[in-house]
Protein backbone atom coordinates (compact mmCIF):
# COMPACT_ATOMS: atom_id res chain seq x y z
CA UNK A 1 0.00 0.00 0.00
CA UNK A 2 1.53 3.13 -0.65
CA UNK A 3 1.83 5.96 1.51
CA UNK A 4 -1.34 7.92 -0.65
CA UNK A 5 -3.36 5.15 0.17
CA UNK A 6 -5.40 4.38 3.92
CA UNK A 7 -7.51 1.32 4.44
CA UNK A 8 -11.32 2.61 5.61
CA UNK A 9 -12.60 -0.82 5.90
CA UNK A 10 -11.44 -4.71 5.90
CA UNK A 11 -12.31 -4.29 1.92
CA UNK A 12 -12.54 -0.50 1.21
CA UNK A 13 -9.63 1.26 0.28
CA UNK A 14 -9.41 5.10 -1.03
CA UNK A 15 -6.73 6.99 -2.65
CA UNK A 16 -5.87 10.34 -2.86
CA UNK A 17 -7.04 10.31 -6.47
CA UNK A 18 -10.22 9.39 -5.55
CA UNK A 19 -10.47 12.03 -2.44
CA UNK A 20 -9.47 14.35 -4.97
CA UNK A 21 -12.54 13.24 -7.18
CA UNK A 22 -14.87 13.24 -4.24
CA UNK A 23 -13.87 16.83 -3.00
CA UNK A 24 -14.25 18.44 -6.99
CA UNK A 25 -18.03 16.26 -6.96
CA UNK A 26 -18.85 17.84 -3.22
CA UNK A 27 -16.93 21.23 -4.60
CA UNK A 28 -19.27 21.63 -7.78
CA UNK A 29 -22.64 20.60 -5.78
CA UNK A 30 -22.22 22.45 -2.66
CA UNK A 31 -19.34 24.96 -2.72
CA UNK A 32 -17.96 23.62 0.08
CA UNK A 33 -13.69 23.39 -0.59
CA UNK A 34 -12.19 20.42 1.24
CA UNK A 35 -8.40 20.24 0.76
CA UNK A 36 -6.02 17.12 1.95
CA UNK A 37 -5.19 18.64 5.11
CA UNK A 38 -8.78 17.63 5.65
CA UNK A 39 -8.29 14.18 5.12
CA UNK A 40 -8.90 11.92 8.12
CA UNK A 41 -12.37 14.33 8.10
CA UNK A 42 -12.81 13.15 4.44
CA UNK A 43 -12.09 9.85 4.60
CA UNK A 44 -14.13 9.18 8.10
CA UNK A 45 -17.30 10.27 6.47
CA UNK A 46 -16.79 8.84 3.15
CA UNK A 47 -16.28 5.13 4.63
CA UNK A 48 -19.62 6.08 6.36
CA UNK A 49 -21.30 6.49 3.23
CA UNK A 50 -19.38 3.62 0.95
CA UNK A 51 -20.69 1.18 4.02
CA UNK A 52 -23.70 2.63 4.07
CA UNK A 53 -24.50 2.31 0.80
CA UNK A 54 -23.02 -1.04 0.76
CA UNK A 55 -20.59 -0.38 -2.26
CA UNK A 56 -17.17 -2.63 -2.14
CA UNK A 57 -14.65 -0.38 -4.23
CA UNK A 58 -14.67 3.53 -3.76
CA UNK A 59 -15.69 3.75 -8.01
CA UNK A 60 -18.57 1.23 -7.45
CA UNK A 61 -19.84 4.23 -4.84
CA UNK A 62 -18.95 6.81 -6.69
CA UNK A 63 -21.38 6.12 -9.70
CA UNK A 64 -23.80 5.35 -7.01
CA UNK A 65 -23.26 8.71 -5.99
CA UNK A 66 -23.23 10.57 -9.30
CA UNK A 67 -26.73 8.80 -10.28
CA UNK A 68 -27.94 10.26 -7.26
CA UNK A 69 -29.37 6.70 -6.69
CA UNK A 70 -31.48 6.57 -3.39
CA UNK A 71 -30.91 11.03 -2.97
CA UNK A 72 -27.15 9.74 -2.26
CA UNK A 73 -26.18 12.97 -2.81
CA UNK A 74 -28.03 14.73 -0.11
CA UNK A 75 -26.78 11.60 2.16
CA UNK A 76 -23.30 12.37 1.63
CA UNK A 77 -23.72 16.75 2.31
CA UNK A 78 -25.78 15.67 5.13
CA UNK A 79 -22.38 13.53 6.49
CA UNK A 80 -19.96 16.34 5.49
CA UNK A 81 -21.37 19.18 6.80
CA UNK A 82 -20.87 19.91 10.26
CA UNK A 83 -23.78 20.48 12.94
CA UNK A 84 -22.46 21.29 15.99
CA UNK A 85 -23.14 24.96 17.60
CA UNK A 86 -24.74 26.05 20.79
CA UNK A 87 -27.34 28.54 22.29
CA UNK A 88 -25.93 32.33 22.47
CA UNK A 89 -22.81 31.38 20.21
CA UNK A 90 -21.25 35.04 20.11
CA UNK A 91 -23.64 36.63 22.06
CA UNK A 92 -22.18 40.48 20.90
CA UNK A 93 -23.72 39.98 17.47
CA UNK A 94 -27.08 39.37 18.90
CA UNK A 95 -26.74 42.40 21.61
CA UNK A 96 -25.68 44.52 18.43
CA UNK A 97 -28.38 43.24 16.59
CA UNK A 98 -30.64 45.04 19.89
CA UNK A 99 -29.02 47.54 20.38
CA UNK A 100 -28.06 48.74 17.07
CA UNK A 101 -29.55 47.07 14.23
CA UNK A 102 -33.08 46.64 14.87
CA UNK A 103 -33.29 50.63 15.79
CA UNK A 104 -32.10 51.29 12.67
CA UNK A 105 -34.28 48.90 10.67
CA UNK A 106 -37.21 50.39 12.66
CA UNK A 107 -36.29 53.93 11.62
CA UNK A 108 -36.31 53.46 7.91
CA UNK A 109 -39.60 51.26 7.50
CA UNK A 110 -41.98 52.78 5.16
CA UNK A 111 -44.50 49.83 5.39
CA UNK A 112 -46.17 47.06 8.00
CA UNK A 113 -44.30 44.29 6.64
CA UNK A 114 -42.72 42.15 8.53
CA UNK A 115 -39.17 42.48 9.46
CA UNK A 116 -37.16 39.41 8.55
CA UNK A 117 -34.31 37.76 9.78
CA UNK A 118 -32.75 35.05 8.04
CA UNK A 119 -30.23 32.06 9.74
CA UNK A 120 -28.26 30.66 7.31
CA UNK A 121 -27.38 27.83 7.55
CA UNK A 122 -29.37 27.23 10.86
CA UNK A 123 -27.96 23.52 11.38
CA UNK A 124 -29.67 22.16 13.87
CA UNK A 125 -31.44 25.37 15.32
CA UNK A 126 -29.50 26.83 17.91
CA UNK A 127 -29.28 30.15 16.52
CA UNK A 128 -32.76 30.85 15.02
CA UNK A 129 -34.07 30.29 18.34
CA UNK A 130 -31.33 31.95 20.09
CA UNK A 131 -32.17 34.92 17.85
CA UNK A 132 -36.08 34.71 19.28
CA UNK A 133 -35.49 34.27 22.97
CA UNK A 134 -32.65 37.24 23.03
CA UNK A 135 -35.46 39.48 21.17
CA UNK A 136 -37.58 38.46 23.53
CA UNK A 137 -35.37 38.70 26.70
CA UNK A 138 -33.45 41.93 25.61
CA UNK A 139 -35.99 43.72 22.85
CA UNK A 140 -38.13 45.97 24.76
CA UNK A 141 -40.56 46.57 21.37
CA UNK A 142 -40.48 42.83 20.71
CA UNK A 143 -44.57 42.96 20.44
CA UNK A 144 -44.78 45.48 18.81
CA UNK A 145 -43.46 44.02 15.17
CA UNK A 146 -44.47 41.53 13.08
CA UNK A 147 -40.81 39.57 13.16
CA UNK A 148 -40.60 36.32 10.83
CA UNK A 149 -37.09 34.66 11.83
CA UNK A 150 -36.48 31.81 9.39
CA UNK A 151 -33.83 29.02 9.89
CA UNK A 152 -32.26 27.31 6.56
CA UNK A 153 -29.51 24.80 5.99
CA UNK A 154 -29.07 22.25 3.12
CA UNK A 155 -28.50 19.67 5.44
CA UNK A 156 -32.33 17.93 5.57
CA UNK A 157 -31.31 15.99 8.68
CA UNK A 158 -30.40 18.91 10.67
CA UNK A 159 -33.35 20.80 9.96
CA UNK A 160 -35.65 17.75 11.00
CA UNK A 161 -33.45 18.23 14.30
CA UNK A 162 -33.65 21.99 14.34
CA UNK A 163 -38.03 21.15 14.09
CA UNK A 164 -38.03 18.73 16.70
CA UNK A 165 -35.92 21.06 18.87
CA UNK A 166 -33.97 18.37 21.82
CA UNK A 167 -31.22 19.58 23.21
CA UNK A 168 -29.01 18.41 25.33
CA UNK A 169 -26.37 20.34 28.15
CA UNK A 170 -23.58 21.00 25.73
CA UNK A 171 -25.91 23.09 23.59
CA UNK A 172 -27.67 24.59 26.35
CA UNK A 173 -24.60 25.89 28.57
CA UNK A 174 -24.81 29.26 27.80
CA UNK A 175 -28.39 29.22 29.14
CA UNK A 176 -29.55 30.49 32.69
CA UNK A 177 -31.87 28.45 34.52
CA UNK A 178 -34.82 31.07 34.40
CA UNK A 179 -34.35 30.94 30.50
CA UNK A 180 -34.55 27.24 30.07
CA UNK A 181 -37.68 27.05 32.42
CA UNK A 182 -39.02 29.82 30.60
CA UNK A 183 -38.85 28.06 26.94
CA UNK A 184 -37.85 24.79 27.09
CA UNK A 185 -39.51 21.94 28.54
CA UNK A 186 -38.06 19.41 30.13
CA UNK A 187 -37.87 15.19 28.62
CA UNK A 188 -37.49 12.11 31.05
CA UNK A 189 -33.76 11.50 29.46
CA UNK A 190 -32.78 14.92 30.74
CA UNK A 191 -32.55 17.27 27.48
CA UNK A 192 -34.79 20.06 26.77
CA UNK A 193 -37.12 20.56 24.00
CA UNK A 194 -38.34 23.91 22.58
CA UNK A 195 -41.39 25.36 24.11
CA UNK A 196 -44.23 24.79 20.66
CA UNK A 197 -44.97 27.89 20.93
CA UNK A 198 -41.47 29.09 20.03
CA UNK A 199 -41.17 26.66 17.48
CA UNK A 200 -44.13 27.53 15.78
CA UNK A 201 -42.81 30.89 15.83
CA UNK A 202 -39.89 30.20 13.39
CA UNK A 203 -39.93 28.58 9.85
CA UNK A 204 -37.29 26.20 8.28
CA UNK A 205 -36.37 25.36 5.12
CA UNK A 206 -33.81 24.16 2.54
CA UNK A 207 -31.35 26.21 1.37
CA UNK A 208 -28.06 26.01 -0.75
CA UNK A 209 -26.16 29.35 -0.51
CA UNK A 210 -24.37 28.77 -4.02
CA UNK A 211 -27.64 27.77 -5.65
CA UNK A 212 -28.44 31.23 -6.62
CA UNK A 213 -32.19 30.01 -8.22
CA UNK A 214 -32.93 28.23 -4.61
CA UNK A 215 -32.11 31.76 -3.23
CA UNK A 216 -34.00 33.48 -5.29
CA UNK A 217 -37.27 33.15 -3.10
CA UNK A 218 -35.85 34.90 -0.31
CA UNK A 219 -36.22 38.74 -0.46
CA UNK A 220 -36.32 41.88 1.70
CA UNK A 221 -34.59 40.04 4.29
CA UNK A 222 -33.63 42.49 6.86
CA UNK A 223 -30.64 41.13 8.94
CA UNK A 224 -28.55 37.89 7.59
CA UNK A 225 -26.49 35.87 10.55
CA UNK A 226 -24.04 33.50 7.83
CA UNK A 227 -21.69 32.76 10.58
CA UNK A 228 -18.63 30.46 10.11
CA UNK A 229 -19.90 28.96 6.90
CA UNK A 230 -18.14 31.01 4.47
CA UNK A 231 -14.57 29.67 5.71
CA UNK A 232 -15.41 26.19 3.88
CA UNK A 233 -15.48 28.17 0.77
CA UNK A 234 -13.22 28.91 -1.87
CA UNK A 235 -12.72 32.18 -3.31
CA UNK A 236 -15.10 31.91 -6.04
CA UNK A 237 -18.10 30.69 -4.20
CA UNK A 238 -17.60 32.62 -1.26
CA UNK A 239 -18.36 35.40 -3.09
CA UNK A 240 -21.05 33.73 -4.86
CA UNK A 241 -22.90 33.33 -1.53
CA UNK A 242 -21.95 36.71 -0.49
CA UNK A 243 -24.07 38.08 -4.11
CA UNK A 244 -26.49 36.01 -3.43
CA UNK A 245 -27.15 37.06 -0.10
CA UNK A 246 -26.73 40.78 -1.03
CA UNK A 247 -29.55 39.75 -3.35
CA UNK A 248 -31.98 38.70 -0.46
CA UNK A 249 -31.20 42.03 1.98
CA UNK A 250 -33.23 44.65 1.72
CA UNK A 251 -31.18 47.62 1.26
CA UNK A 252 -30.15 49.26 4.07
CA UNK A 253 -29.93 45.21 5.87
CA UNK A 254 -27.45 43.57 7.26
CA UNK A 255 -25.63 40.56 7.58
CA UNK A 256 -23.19 38.78 10.57
CA UNK A 257 -20.49 37.27 9.96
CA UNK A 258 -18.81 34.61 12.20
CA UNK A 259 -16.00 37.00 14.07
CA UNK A 260 -13.06 35.39 12.15
CA UNK A 261 -14.78 36.35 8.85
CA UNK A 262 -14.30 39.60 6.98
CA UNK A 263 -16.39 40.24 4.12
CA UNK A 264 -13.89 42.94 2.87
CA UNK A 265 -11.63 39.92 0.91
CA UNK A 266 -14.64 38.60 0.17
CA UNK A 267 -16.81 41.31 -2.02
CA UNK A 268 -16.95 45.37 -2.49
CA UNK A 269 -20.53 45.26 -2.18
CA UNK A 270 -21.47 45.57 1.26
CA UNK A 271 -20.46 48.44 3.61
CA UNK A 272 -18.69 47.78 6.59
CA UNK A 273 -20.35 49.22 10.01
CA UNK A 274 -18.57 48.86 13.50
CA UNK A 275 -20.94 48.85 16.32
CA UNK A 276 -19.75 48.36 20.03
CA UNK A 277 -20.81 45.19 20.17
CA UNK A 278 -19.57 43.85 16.52
CA UNK A 279 -18.85 44.62 12.95
CA UNK A 280 -21.34 44.10 10.48
CA UNK A 281 -21.97 44.45 6.67
CA UNK A 282 -24.45 46.31 4.97
CA UNK A 283 -26.50 46.31 1.76
CA UNK A 284 -26.44 50.15 0.63
CA UNK A 285 -29.74 51.65 1.42
CA UNK A 286 -29.31 53.48 -2.03
CA UNK A 287 -29.00 49.79 -3.56
CA UNK A 288 -32.80 49.59 -5.97
CA UNK A 289 -31.72 46.15 -6.68
CA UNK A 290 -30.19 46.51 -9.98
CA UNK A 291 -26.90 45.62 -9.14
CA UNK B 1 -47.98 35.50 44.12
CA UNK B 2 -50.66 37.15 45.16
CA UNK B 3 -51.12 39.15 41.97
CA UNK B 4 -52.02 36.24 40.03
CA UNK B 5 -54.64 35.60 42.38
CA UNK B 6 -58.10 35.79 42.11
CA UNK B 7 -61.29 33.82 43.36
CA UNK B 8 -58.66 31.57 45.60
CA UNK B 9 -56.50 30.41 42.44
CA UNK B 10 -54.09 31.30 40.14
CA UNK B 11 -56.05 33.51 37.34
CA UNK B 12 -56.60 32.42 33.86
CA UNK B 13 -55.30 34.56 31.50
CA UNK B 14 -56.34 34.31 27.29
CA UNK B 15 -53.90 35.76 25.27
CA UNK B 16 -55.37 36.62 21.70
CA UNK B 17 -52.53 37.91 19.29
CA UNK B 18 -51.85 36.37 15.71
CA UNK B 19 -48.14 36.44 16.14
CA UNK B 20 -46.43 33.18 17.95
CA UNK B 21 -43.66 34.97 19.22
CA UNK B 22 -45.83 38.25 20.48
CA UNK B 23 -47.84 35.10 22.28
CA UNK B 24 -45.02 33.69 23.62
CA UNK B 25 -43.30 37.04 24.99
CA UNK B 26 -46.58 37.90 26.73
CA UNK B 27 -47.36 34.13 27.93
CA UNK B 28 -44.04 33.80 29.62
CA UNK B 29 -43.89 37.29 31.11
CA UNK B 30 -47.45 36.20 32.61
CA UNK B 31 -46.58 32.30 33.63
CA UNK B 32 -43.58 34.05 35.50
CA UNK B 33 -45.43 35.71 37.51
CA UNK B 34 -47.82 32.95 38.13
CA UNK B 35 -50.71 33.87 36.04
CA UNK B 36 -52.49 30.16 34.27
CA UNK B 37 -52.03 31.33 30.88
CA UNK B 38 -54.24 29.62 27.20
CA UNK B 39 -53.14 30.98 23.50
CA UNK B 40 -55.69 31.76 20.56
CA UNK B 41 -54.26 33.39 17.18
CA UNK B 42 -57.39 35.36 16.25
CA UNK B 43 -61.16 36.05 17.45
CA UNK B 44 -62.60 33.11 15.81
CA UNK B 45 -60.37 30.89 18.26
CA UNK B 46 -60.51 33.34 21.19
CA UNK B 47 -64.66 32.88 20.84
CA UNK B 48 -64.45 28.95 21.15
CA UNK B 49 -62.07 29.20 24.14
CA UNK B 50 -63.73 31.73 26.25
CA UNK B 51 -67.54 29.81 25.87
CA UNK B 52 -65.21 26.04 26.56
CA UNK B 53 -63.21 27.44 29.35
CA UNK B 54 -63.16 29.76 32.29
CA UNK B 55 -61.09 32.75 32.01
CA UNK B 56 -60.34 35.77 33.97
CA UNK B 57 -58.65 38.01 31.77
CA UNK B 58 -58.07 38.62 28.14
CA UNK B 59 -55.77 40.53 26.21
CA UNK B 60 -56.56 41.27 22.45
CA UNK B 61 -54.62 42.58 20.13
CA UNK B 62 -56.15 44.75 17.76
CA UNK B 63 -54.66 43.52 13.91
CA UNK B 64 -55.36 40.22 13.34
CA UNK B 65 -56.56 38.07 10.19
CA UNK B 66 -59.72 36.10 10.33
CA UNK B 67 -61.41 38.27 13.66
CA UNK B 68 -59.67 41.40 14.63
CA UNK B 69 -59.51 42.37 17.98
CA UNK B 70 -62.45 44.87 17.85
CA UNK B 71 -64.99 42.58 16.29
CA UNK B 72 -64.22 39.77 18.88
CA UNK B 73 -64.79 42.09 21.48
CA UNK B 74 -68.12 43.98 20.58
CA UNK B 75 -68.91 40.35 20.01
CA UNK B 76 -68.37 39.38 22.98
CA UNK B 77 -70.12 41.90 25.22
CA UNK B 78 -73.32 41.29 22.79
CA UNK B 79 -73.56 37.84 24.16
CA UNK B 80 -75.48 36.62 27.53
CA UNK B 81 -73.60 34.39 29.14
CA UNK B 82 -71.22 35.11 31.76
CA UNK B 83 -68.65 35.67 29.35
CA UNK B 84 -70.21 39.15 28.56
CA UNK B 85 -68.38 40.92 31.47
CA UNK B 86 -64.95 39.29 31.04
CA UNK B 87 -62.41 42.05 31.48
CA UNK B 88 -60.11 42.81 28.37
CA UNK B 89 -56.97 44.31 28.04
CA UNK B 90 -56.85 45.56 24.60
CA UNK B 91 -53.39 45.68 23.08
CA UNK B 92 -52.36 47.24 19.74
CA UNK B 93 -49.67 49.34 17.75
CA UNK B 94 -52.17 52.22 16.89
CA UNK B 95 -52.11 55.11 19.25
CA UNK B 96 -54.46 57.58 17.98
CA UNK B 97 -57.44 59.23 19.61
CA UNK B 98 -59.84 56.80 17.07
CA UNK B 99 -58.05 53.98 18.31
CA UNK B 100 -58.54 54.60 21.96
CA UNK B 101 -62.32 55.26 21.08
CA UNK B 102 -62.92 52.35 19.07
CA UNK B 103 -61.33 49.90 21.55
CA UNK B 104 -63.86 51.96 24.25
CA UNK B 105 -67.05 51.67 22.35
CA UNK B 106 -65.92 48.12 21.51
CA UNK B 107 -65.63 47.08 25.66
CA UNK B 108 -62.05 47.33 26.26
CA UNK B 109 -61.64 48.27 29.57
CA UNK B 110 -57.99 49.19 29.16
CA UNK B 111 -56.18 50.18 26.10
CA UNK B 112 -52.35 49.65 26.08
CA UNK B 113 -49.51 50.50 22.75
CA UNK B 114 -46.54 48.46 22.25
CA UNK B 115 -44.56 48.07 22.52
CA UNK B 116 -45.48 46.67 26.23
CA UNK B 117 -43.18 46.18 28.94
CA UNK B 118 -43.36 43.43 30.95
CA UNK B 119 -44.14 45.06 34.36
CA UNK B 120 -46.63 46.67 32.43
CA UNK B 121 -48.44 43.79 31.59
CA UNK B 122 -48.11 42.42 35.12
CA UNK B 123 -49.82 45.49 36.26
CA UNK B 124 -52.65 46.09 34.19
CA UNK B 125 -53.40 42.23 33.83
CA UNK B 126 -53.42 41.89 37.94
CA UNK B 127 -55.73 45.06 38.24
CA UNK B 128 -58.15 43.65 35.54
CA UNK B 129 -57.70 40.15 37.77
CA UNK B 130 -58.75 41.95 40.76
CA UNK B 131 -61.87 43.12 38.97
CA UNK B 132 -63.10 39.54 38.41
CA UNK B 133 -62.46 38.52 42.11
Amino acid sequence: MSPHERPVAASVTVTADDVQRLCEFLYRRTGMLFDGSKRYYIDRRLTERILATRSNRFDEYFAHLRSDAEHEIEHLINAFTVNETYFYREDHQLRCMTSNLLEDIVLRRSSDEPIRIWSLPCSTGEEPYSIAIWLMENWPAVDRYDIEIVGSDIDTRALKAASEGIYGERALMRLTNSIRERYFRPLPDGNLQIDPGLRDSIRFTKANLIETPSMNEYRNIDIVFCRNVLIYFDDASRRMAAENIYDCLRPGGYICLGHSETMSRISSLYQVCRFPDAIVYQKPEADDGNR
Amino acid sequence: MATAETKGRRARILVVDDSSLVRLYYLSALEKAGFVVEQAINGIEATEKVLDQDFDVLIVDVNMPGMDGISFVKDLRRRNEDVAALPVLMITTEAGEQDFADARAAGANYYLVKPVSEADLIRHVSALAGWAR
